[in-house]
């Protein structure tokens, strides 16, 4: 795969790069994941709550059953697939396992295995993302981050549907 | 975030409630510790290693090289920072390392990147402009080698894996535009 190619190179260009500026490149490895340590105690906290408030929407069935809401909307487009959009801006790992489902379920190459990798490539779990960045330096107050977030993701979602639905059916 | 995470808790409690789903509830409660450590740990081992690698990469001047190539963007998404090199330069480089779909890559220049915001940050519990901007700019995920997916369309016997990428990439940069705008409408309006 061409794409395992990607962190060796870049790696290798950072090292090259080192030696020919003569940094002394194993110690500044040995500061930077020092560095990154400290990351544990800042994030754990923040990510505890949010797995809490996003396993529980799951188990419960609340997010499923707001999914089925939207099905049957766009006769082509299979409930799995809304279930997989909503969970996108949540939880990564859920729409995750929704698409390894539908590929599996529905085939890799049909109309819903091509929609459901598009509408995985075409936003990062929102949610995530912003738990992640904030809790590492403390921020609670997050303005309308969240709001726009979501705002994106359902541009991106948006766009996919529209895509898949023009050049693949 | 209180009232969206109270809001989410106690309606998944109502609505499982009402499904007589209390068993899983309270077993989801009792294993989100363990769950969380299982999360967090590998991705913070992760993000201490590729923390190493940039460490090298800024004190071999390879941050400060994307800064410059970046630098007129840069100075356009984050006015309020334009003056820190730094800063821009951690910004640059999560851009470029999610580009290629390196997302436990790009995390620690991006954690590197907040943090720099943060001292500028003059309510460090409140975030800032910059920080908002950089953080939709994460959320939409500008990628344009989405690796994963395409290992996993493998793996799953796909005869073609890679001719969603084109689709995947247009709906990516659709949405951090349209988040880029609805920032710089409501935070910059002044």
């Amino acid at each position: 795969m061409l794409t395992n190619y990607v962190l060796p190179v870049f790696i290798g260009i950072i090292l090259v790069v080192a030696l020919i500026k003569r940094v002394d490149a194993y110690s500044s490895f040995i500061k930077g994941t020092k560095e990154g340590l400290s990351l544990f105690h800042e994030v754990f906290p923040a990510m505890m709550a949010m797995m809490l408030s996003i396993n529980l929407l799951r188990v419960s069935g609340l997010l499923e059953a707001i999914a089925s809401l939207f099905s049957g909307l766009l006769a082509n487009v299979d409930a799995s697939l809304w279930a997989m959009m909503l969970f996108r801006p949540f939880s990564g790992t859920a729409s995750l396992a929704i698409m390894i489902d539908i590929f599996k379920t529905l085939g890799v190459d049909s109309f819903s295995g091509i929609m459901a990798s598009i509408i995985q490539g075409s936003t990062d779990t929102t949610l995530y993302v912003i738990t992640l960045y904030f809790g590492s330096v403390g921020v609670k107050k997050i303005r309308n981050s969240m709001f726009i977030g979501l705002i994106s993701d359902l541009a991106g979602i948006a766009m996919a549907i529209f895509l898949t639905i023009t050049f693949f059916s | 975030m209180t009232k969206f995470w109270c809001t989410l808790i106690l309606g998944s409690f109502a609505y499982g409630l009402m499904q007589g789903r209390v068993d899983l509830i309270s077993n989801t409660i009792v294993t989100v510790g363990e769950e969380t450590l299982e999360f967090v740990l590998p991705m913070v081992a992760v993000t201490c290693f590729f923390s190493g690698i940039v460490e090298i990469a800024k004190e071999g001047g390879c941050i400060a090289f994307l800064e410059r190539c970046l630098s007129p963007f840069l100075r356009f998404l984050l006015p309020d920072i334009k003056d820190d090199h730094e800063t821009l330069g951690y910004v640059a480089a999560n851009i470029i390392i999610n580009m290629f779909g390196l997302g436990s890559a790009a995390t620690p220049v991006g954690l590197k990147a907040i943090a720099g915001m943060q001292k500028h940050n003059p309510e460090p519990n409140r975030a800032t402009r910059s920080m908002v901007t950089f953080l939709v700019l994460n959320t939409g995920g500008v990628t344009l080698f989405p690796t994963s997916i395409i290992a996993l369309r493998v793996a799953y016997g796909s005869l073609d894996a890679t001719s969603f990428i084109p689709f995947a990439v247009i709906a990516t940069l659709s949405a951090s535009c349209i988040g880029l705008i609805v920032d710089r409408l409501w935070n910059h309006a002044h």
